[in-house]
C-alpha cells in the first residue's frame, strides 16, 4: 500500500506545482496578491500553532495593504486606462530579480523581493511604442513570441494593426535567409521576451533593423532600441498591454479601436 | 571629392562614431520623428541615447 501511496502523492504534488505556475504567471493581479499574503500566513501558522498564533494572524493585515499600494511615481498621471486595471492584470509585478538595464523602470521593491514596474512608465513608453510604430507600413510590422502567454495576444495584435506575427519558434533564417520561404523583410520588430525571442533580436540586429522589446525587470536591454516596461510573463499582463498598444495605434492612424480586453485574453 | 564626403553624415546619437557596416540601426525618433542613428557596440552595450531634439532617452 505504502508503495501505491508515495506514487500518487508524488504526482498530486507534481499536479499542484503545474496548477499554480500559470496562476502566479498569468495573472499576479490583485487575485494573485491576495493569494501570496495568504500563502506565507498558512506556513506561518503551520509552523507556529504550537507556539503563537496571535502574531501570524496581526501580520497579513499589515503586509496586505501596503503589498500594491504604492506601485507609480506620480500619482496624478494620466494614464490610457485605471491604474486598477492595469494592477488587476498585474502589469506592475516584476521579478525578484533585477538588471541594471531595468532599474531605472523600477519604481521599488517588495517585502517578498518582487520588484514593482513604475506603471506611469509603462503606460508611458505604450503611447510612445505606439507612435514609433504608427511611423511604419502596418506590413512591415513584425510580431514575435515564444512564449506560450503571448502567443495569442501577439496574433491578435498583428491581426488588429495589420501586422505579421512569428509565433512559437522564431525558424532561423526567416530575416536573413532568402532561399527560405518564410522570408521576409520587415522594418521594424516587437519582441514579448528578449530573452525568449533571442533568434529574432539576433537576426534583427543582423539586417540593421529596430527592435521594441516588452522587458520585465529581470530582462537586459542588449541590441532594445525602445523598451516596454511590463511583466512579460503573465497572461492577463500580456492581453493588456497589447490591447493598448493596437489600440493606440490604431489611434494613430485615425482608425476607430473596436477590439476589446476579451479579445486579445487567451483561453487558460 | 571622395565618397565619405558625399555621403550623408551618419554618426551615432549615443557616441558620435561615423557609422559604418552592418548591425547598426537607423530609425526616427519616438516622440519627434528625428532621424536617429546606433551604432553596433552602443546598441549591444545597451547605451542610452537621447534625442538631440526633442530629448527622448532610450532604449
Amino acid at each position: 500500500m505504502t508503495d501505491n501511496d508515495a506514487p500518487q502523492e508524488g504526482l498530486e504534488a507534481a499536479e499542484a506545482e503545474i496548477d499554480e505556475e500559470p496562476a502566479e504567471g498569468a495573472g499576479p493581479a490583485a487575485g494573485s496578491a491576495e493569494e501570496e499574503t495568504i500563502e506565507p500566513v498558512d506556513e506561518q501558522d503551520a509552523e507556529t500553532d504550537d507556539v503563537e498564533a496571535e502574531t501570524t494572524d496581526e501580520e497579513p493585515e499589515d503586509e496586505g495593504p501596503t503589498l500594491d499600494d504604492d506601485v507609480m511615481s506620480d500619482e496624478e498621471a494620466d494614464l490610457l486606462i485605471p491604474v486598477e486595471d492595469y494592477l488587476g492584470a498585474g502589469v506592475h509585478i516584476g521579478t525578484q530579480q533585477k538588471t541594471k538595464d531595468m532599474e531605472r523602470f523600477i519604481h521599488r521593491v517588495r517585502t517578498d523581493g518582487l520588484y514593482v514596474l513604475d506603471v506611469s512608465k509603462t503606460d508611458g513608453r505604450i503611447r510612445t511604442a505606439a507612435d514609433f510604430l504608427a511611423n511604419y507600413a502596418p506590413e512591415q510590422i513584425l510580431v514575435t513570441s515564444s512564449r506560450q502567454y503571448g502567443r495569442f495576444p501577439a496574433e491578435k495584435f498583428a491581426e488588429a494593426v495589420g501586422a505579421r506575427a512569428r509565433t512559437g519558434r522564431f525558424i532561423p533564417g526567416t530575416l536573413t535567409n532568402p532561399k527560405y520561404k518564410g522570408y521576409i523583410e520587415p522594418d521594424v520588430v516587437v519582441v514579448t521576451d528578449p530573452i525568449g525571442d533571442a533568434q529574432a533580436v539576433k537576426e534583427a540586429i543582423t539586417v540593421g533593423i529596430p527592435v521594441i522589446a516588452m522587458c520585465d525587470s529581470n530582462n537586459q536591454t542588449s541590441n532594445v532600441d525602445l523598451v516596454v516596461p511590463t511583466n512579460n510573463k503573465g497572461r492577463k499582463a500580456l492581453s493588456v498591454v497589447y490591447w493598448l498598444l493596437a489600440n493606440e495605434v490604431l489611434d494613430r492612424r485615425g482608425a476607430e479601436p473596436s477590439y476589446s480586453l476579451e479579445d486579445f485574453e487567451s483561453m487558460l | 571629392m571622395s565618397t565619405t564626403d558625399q555621403q550623408e553624415t551618419r554618426s551615432c546619437v549615443s557616441c558620435g562614431i561615423n557609422i559604418a557596416g552592418t548591425n547598426a540601426a537607423a530609425f526616427k525618433c519616438p516622440e519627434c520623428g528625428k532621424q536617429i542613428y546606433r551604432c553596433a557596440k552602443c546598441r549591444k552595450q545597451s547605451n542610452l541615447y537621447e534625442c538631440p531634439d526633442c530629448g527622448f532617452t532610450g532604449p
